[in-house]
């Protein structure tokens, strides 16, 4: 009963299917936005499906110079790593799974895709990818600071409340300080820090000002260069439910609380907020902004998003 | 179980990969009008790929030039199949104004099939959507052939 349960967890809800899909519809909806705020009519919303099913029915070539194995099973790493992170992220109440220190997990399991794309690139055996990857690696470098301390600071903040003043890294302890307390961005002191994860969740997707990494008019989409087929396709889902789980994460993080009670509304909720958080920080930027240089990349995300997430920190810790 | 639903993907998300083989970059401009707010190609599912594998529909432009012919059959390998491959403009269907030149070894249906050929100098962008609409039909084709 218990392995049925958990295989449940991971093939359906909150696992593979249930955040797929959502993660595509979500990507969907950004490219929509995006193209109403150009003026355009837009691919329709399920635009990111059809992607993802004529991939599948492509031919999949793997260059010469590829390492074949490597090459093939980088993306599957990827997507395994993103339906555990899936697992882990409580919808208002509900979790699938809960640890003391799921935060920590979290942290490691989503540089895993980063790091499965650059495996795939380099496999690959191709100049552009190389060139991909060192950019990707320069990315990683710039959003982790930023990220481990926004979420040091929402710990520190329950912690102080919860936990006699120890950091806590369980969602869990978030998700129950929000419910009694209300949501975390009603505490003035953590809206700097929320705007700096607003601005690391279009670097960890990779979405338009920040996407050094697959710019591909400068370097044909960077590891993906040699991507074709079914491989492409589990690559550009890790991309969508990427995208769900930064948004959803940032929701957790943020806006959570004690939710209506009911699963279902609770989880539409979910969706609904993430939706919100997906225009408000993917879209937008996406719409109104250039790619930014390499270099640019690097010293924005260790100016502003550190320089806000280190003020909220401070603040909380000498608040109370 | 899926067979149906990949079909109809592909009627609804073909990627173009652009191939200039030395043209005067009037047909390349006009590709590019096509995906602009006024004509939206997008709203069709139509994307500009970077990389030749992620293609579906290859649009080649220019006459074929000595220095590009190569480069030509090579790109076009690289495609995976099902494949459609587009002339956009009169330079690969007939080398156009650029015939007899020492440097020009075109058209292009000496060196691979095409699919759809859209005519013009440069065509309009009507003219290249109702090609590509076509191109789609036999890419559906294609892909029913494929199994």
């Amino acid at each position: 009963m218990v392995v049925l349960k958990y295989l449940f967890n991971v093939l359906v809800f909150p696992g593979l299917l249930f955040s797929a899909l959502v993660g595509l519809i979500l990507s969907g909806l950004d490219r929509k936005i995006v193209a109403r705020m150009q003026k355009r009519i837009g691919p329709p919303l399920i635009q990111p499906i059809y992607d993802f099913f004529k991939l599948l029915g492509k031919e999949t070539i793997v260059p010469r110079a590829a390492s074949r194995r490597t090459f093939l099973y980088a993306p599957v790493i990827g997507l395994l790593a993103l339906v555990t992170v899936s697992l882990f992220i409580p919808i208002f109440k509900y979790t699938a799974v809960s640890t003391v220190a799921d935060i920590i997990v979290i942290l490691y399991l989503l540089t895993i895709p980063a790091v499965a794309l650059i495996m795939g690139g380099a496999a690959s055996g191709s100049p552009y990818a190389g060139v991909g990857i060192s950019r990707e690696m320069v990315a990683i470098i710039s959003y982790e600071l930023p990220l481990v301390i926004v979420l040091l600071t929402i710990g520190k903040q329950v912690g102080m409340v919860l936990n006699k003043g120890a950091i806590t890294f369980s969602l869990s302890q978030i998700v129950s300080y929000q419910a009694e307390y209300g949501p975390m961005i009603t505490n003035w002191r953590l809206i700097p820090a929320a705007l700096a994860l607003l601005l690391i969740i279009p670097i960890k997707v990779g979405s338009v000002p920040f996407d050094i990494a697959e710019a591909e008019i400068e370097i044909c989409e960077g590891p993906l260069v040699e991507y074709s087929g079914a491989p492409l396709a589990i690559f550009k889902l890790n991309h969508a439910i990427k995208m769900f789980i930064m948004t959803s994460l940032f929701v957790t993080l943020f806006l959570s609380g004690k939710g209506t009670g009911i699963l279902i509304v609770d989880i539409i909720l979910q969706i609904l907020l993430s939706a919100v958080i997906v225009v408000i920080s993917i879209s937008t930027l996406k719409a109104i902004t250039a790619r930014l240089k390499v270099e640019q990349v690097l010293k924005f995300f260790w100016t502003y998003p550190t320089a806000l997430a280190l003020l909220s920190l401070i603040l909380v810790w000498i608040g109370r | 179980m899926f067979k149906k639903l990949i079909e109809k993907s592909f009627e609804k998300s073909p990627w173009l990969f652009h191939l200039n083989t030395g043209s005067c970059n009037g047909c390349d401009i006009e590709i590019v009008s096509v995906i602009t707010p006024r004509y939206d190609a997008e709203r069709m599912g139509f994307k500009l790929t970077g990389s030749p594998r992620h293609a579906d529909i290859v649009l080649v432009t220019g006459p074929i030039t000595s220095q590009s012919r190569d480069r030509l059959i090579r790109t076009l390998a690289q495609v995976p199949d099902p494949k459609v491959v587009v002339s956009i403009g009169s330079c690969p269907r007939s080398t156009n104004v650029f015939n007899g030149s020492y440097s020009v070894e075109g058209p292009l249906d000496k060196y691979v099939p095409i699919d759809v050929s859209i005519a013009g100098c440069p065509p309009k962008p009507e003219a290249i959507i109702d090609g590509l609409a076509k191109a789609i039909e036999i890419l559906r084709e294609k892909r029913r052939a494929m199994k």
